[in-house]
């Protein structure tokens, strides 16, 4: 069974076109990378696909069942961390995560349990702070641990790397690959091709307006494979997302 | 001092507010804005500056009339900037200048440049211009000087409301600040009562004091504009020195460091004061009103409204109660006190509730739950914090009020602040929906809202201290303690329109989620 499938989604603002009939499934148990330049139309599509937008038209399906943004059944069972990460910056790390945790319906002892344990595990220990008061990497982890408390069985995850130690990467990495081996899915998109190409199983690449130009396993890559496309040989992810985007080429003699 | 780079910076800060006439909302508001300024302009230069000048000269005391419209002048353009927050906002911050190749002395002169030129002074500015032009106009005084003089004049002001508000912000951050300004303002407010009475006793004590004045900004500008040879050269070199020592004020106090208030750190608790709250609103919607709460409480200029909340109900009712040794008239000023007070210290985000969550504002569509319990729980929290302050005013006023106790006047005066509380609310909910704008969260003073919500804030305001005023002249009945129970009607008919709102809003909220989202996250 396919964990999110995605028919014909349009969505506009106004007259822009930000999405256009965009579609796509994603396997069950499989961690998803969704790739596209900037303005491609990457978080419209997770705000459609997370309740946070309208879609404009299309459908989609999440676990086998409808979702619109009303949908609260299935929220229960998504993670997201959004591109803004949508912390309440006066409270401290543990409240908000408490908060999130209560909300997603865990009791009060799994709530504290959970919490004390992505703390730690994360290194968000310093309880003299409030969010507003942490780096923009410490904001990213908070965010992160709200997306998973409450083991959710889908995760969108949008640029969840960006600004994260190596350290705290490797750790998010071992946890996504538990995750998924535990059945469970991973949406994300990142800039960060190597890690895409190194942690996921297959991706999609659109390129502006929300146009879907590859779809495909990239699971080869990690064996010294290649993915043909076009009459060509492409034996890593990035030449096969410039040639899709297209490559561009400025000579400034100034620089 | 590289002032071509400063003049790009203020242009800038102008093709910025520029840029937000694009959306309709912000051309409505550039259109009556710039129609409301127009008007104000002609009415203050016509009818103020050159009407004072006329009277000025007419009753052979130019430079009394002078003292009286500088020096009023001042005060108000001071209270209006520190209470109101007006021509306080209209700033970049040293922090966003840094990106620039402007050296520290250049920031602080674009702050502070970008902050004069808001059209809030200008309206200070053109009476004074208008006070010059009439004097000279009648033969009464020099244009040239004057004009110095004012331009000297209408700089100091800037620093001097400046200073007290960077002052006013400083003490704010310290734990008992709240506390120590509003003992100030207890102690300005009597301190202000008892003046009639020390001059009545002490006629010599009022010359004093004019004398003392004299050596203030706004009478020494009025001597310049009034006066000639070596008096217009003392008068003009008061507001130089004045205007020296209020800069050098200004630098000192911006760099000495912020002090933030720290908070205790908390343990993971689901029985806080907030959690136990909020459970009085069911399960679904208790985190939620607990979040709000915590929300408010972490705000130092909640707590600061809080705190100042009852001396301004006791000023209001002072100040709109004559006569002042009347219980009846008291009690029509408290009748209108009483709902601006409840809605005072929350006001800020009640008719703005996401404006000051920035990017948070879609974890509330992320989670599972109806939407618009992100919406009606911020309402309740802010009657929650609202709300209280009916009960503390309800005792002050049976415990102070003169005369015997009438149980009669302290239930209508109850009603009234739980129809205002109800009202105001109800009426945030629309703005906070329909004329949503991006605050500072963190930002003490300035004035952050959306003309919607100042029409609320401040139209609300007039319209509850002066309703029971002109009840009280065209149906007394509707006032008067004999008809109590009367009341009632309009408490039930805000709970009407509350819930009314409540249900209208919810469904609006839903629909425009995203230009919501866009504004609160800085991208409308």
């Amino acid at each position: 069974m396919d964990a999110l499938r995605i028919s014909n989604l349009v969505k506009k603002y106004g007259t822009v076109v930000a999405v256009d009939d965009l579609s796509l499934a994603v396997p069950t148990g499989s961690m998803f990378g969704f790739l596209g330049p900037n303005g491609s139309g990457k978080s419209t599509t997770i705000g459609c696909l997370t309740g946070l937008l309208d879609p404009t038209a299309g459908r989609i399906e999440i676990l086998g069942q409808p979702f619109d943004a009303n949908s609260a059944g299935l929220k229960r069972r998504m993670g997201v961390m959004p591109e803004t990460l949508g912390l309440f910056e006066p409270l401290y790390a543990h409240e908000f995560l408490a908060f999130v945790g209560r909300m997603f319906g865990l009791d009060e002892a799994r709530t504290r349990t959970r919490v004390s344990e992505l703390l730690q595990a994360l290194e968000l220990t310093d309880s003299s702070k409030t969010l507003s008061e942490y780096s923009t990497g410490m904001r990213k982890r908070v965010a992160f641990a709200a997306a998973v408390i409450h083991s959710p069985e889908v995760l969108f995850l949008d640029e969840p790397f960006e600004s994260i130690d190596p350290a705290g990467v490797a750790l998010l990495k071992q946890w996504l690959r538990r995750f998924t081996e535990q059945g469970r899915t991973v949406f994300i998109t990142s800039h960060v091709l190597e890690t895409v190409e190194r942690l996921c199983d297959a991706v999609a690449i659109i390129t502006r307006p929300g146009k879907l130009v590859w779809q495909g396993d990239i699971s080869v890559l990690a064996h010294d494979g290649a993915i043909q496309f076009d009459g060509q040989e492409f034996r890593a992810l990035e030449p096969l997302f410039l040639h899709l985007t297209g490559e561009r080429y400025a000579d400034l003699n100034w620089l | 001092m590289n002032f071509e780079l400063i003049g790009e910076l203020i242009r800038l800060r102008y093709k910025l507010l520029w840029a937000r006439t694009r959306t309709r909302n912000g051309r409505i508001a550039l259109f009556i804005a710039g129609y409301l300024i127009l008007v104000l302009v002609l009415l203050l230069l016509g009818a103020g500056g050159l009407g004072a000048g006329m009277v000025a000269v007419q009753s052979g005391k130019a430079q009394k009339v002078a003292d009286i419209v500088l020096g009023s002048l001042f005060l108000e353009m001071m209270l209006a900037t520190v209470i109101m927050g007006f021509g306080l906002n209209a700033m970049f911050s040293d922090t966003e200048l840094r990106r620039y190749p402007v050296g520290a002395m250049e920031r602080w002169v674009t702050r502070h440049l970008v902050a004069l030129v808001d059209p809030f002074w200008f309206l200070g500015f053109v009476l004074e211009i208008g006070l010059v032009v009439g004097l000279y106009v009648v033969g009464a005084g020099s244009l040239g000087i004057g004009l110095v003089a004012v331009l000297l004049l209408f700089v100091a002001n800037y620093l001097a409301a400046r200073v007290f508000g960077v002052f006013v912000d400083r003490m704010m951050q310290h734990k008992i600040g709240s506390l120590v300004l509003m003992a100030a303002i207890f102690g300005v407010a009597l301190g202000a009562g008892q003046i009639p009475h020390i001059l009545k006793h002490n006629p010599a004590a009022g010359a004093e004091a004019a004398r003392f004045l004299r050596y203030t900004p706004p009478l020494g500008a009025a001597a310049a504009i009034t006066q000639s040879g070596f008096e217009a050269a003392a008068g003009l070199a008061i507001v130089v020195c004045w205007l020296v020592a209020l800069a050098a004020a200004l630098v000192a106090l911006e760099r000495r460091p912020a002090h933030r208030q720290k908070l205790p750190s908390t343990r993971i608790s689901f029985d806080s004061i907030y959690e136990r709250v909020g459970g009085w609103f069911g399960a679904e919607d208790a985190p939620l009103v607990a979040l709000w709460l915590r929300f408010y409480a972490r705000n130092t200029r909640f707590r600061m409204h809080v705190l100042l909340a009852l001396p301004i109900l006791g000023f209001l009712v002072y100040a709109f109660g004559k006569p002042r040794n009347d219980v009846h008239s008291l009690f029509i000023a408290a009748l209108g006190a009483f709902p601006v007070a409840t809605f005072l210290a929350t006001a800020r985000f009640s008719v703005n509730q996401f404006g000051y969550v920035g990017g948070a504002f879609r974890r509330y569509f992320l989670l599972p739950i109806d939407a618009r319990a992100a919406l009606r729980t911020g309402s309740y929290a802010s009657m929650l914090a609202g709300g209280p302050l009916i009960v503390v005013a309800a005792i002050a006023w049976a415990v102070l009020a003169p005369g015997p106790f009438d149980g009669r006047m302290l239930f209508m005066l109850v009603a009234s602040g739980i129809a205002g509380l109800l009202t105001l609310n109800g009426l945030g909910l629309w703005t906070s929906i329909l004329g949503p704008r991006r605050g500072n969260y963190n930002q003490n003073l300035g004035n952050d809202l959306s003309l919607a919500g100042n029409i609320v804030l401040i139209g609300g305001g007039i319209v509850c201290l002066s309703a029971p005023h002109v009840l009280a002249r065209i149906m007394p009945a509707l006032v008067s303690p004999k008809y109590w129970w009367l009341a009632i009607m309009p408490a039930a008919l805000a709970l009407l329109f509350y819930v009314f709102s409540l249900r209208a809003t919810g469904t609006l909220f839903r629909q425009r989620r995203e230009q919501l989202m866009a504004v609160v996250e800085g991208r409308g």
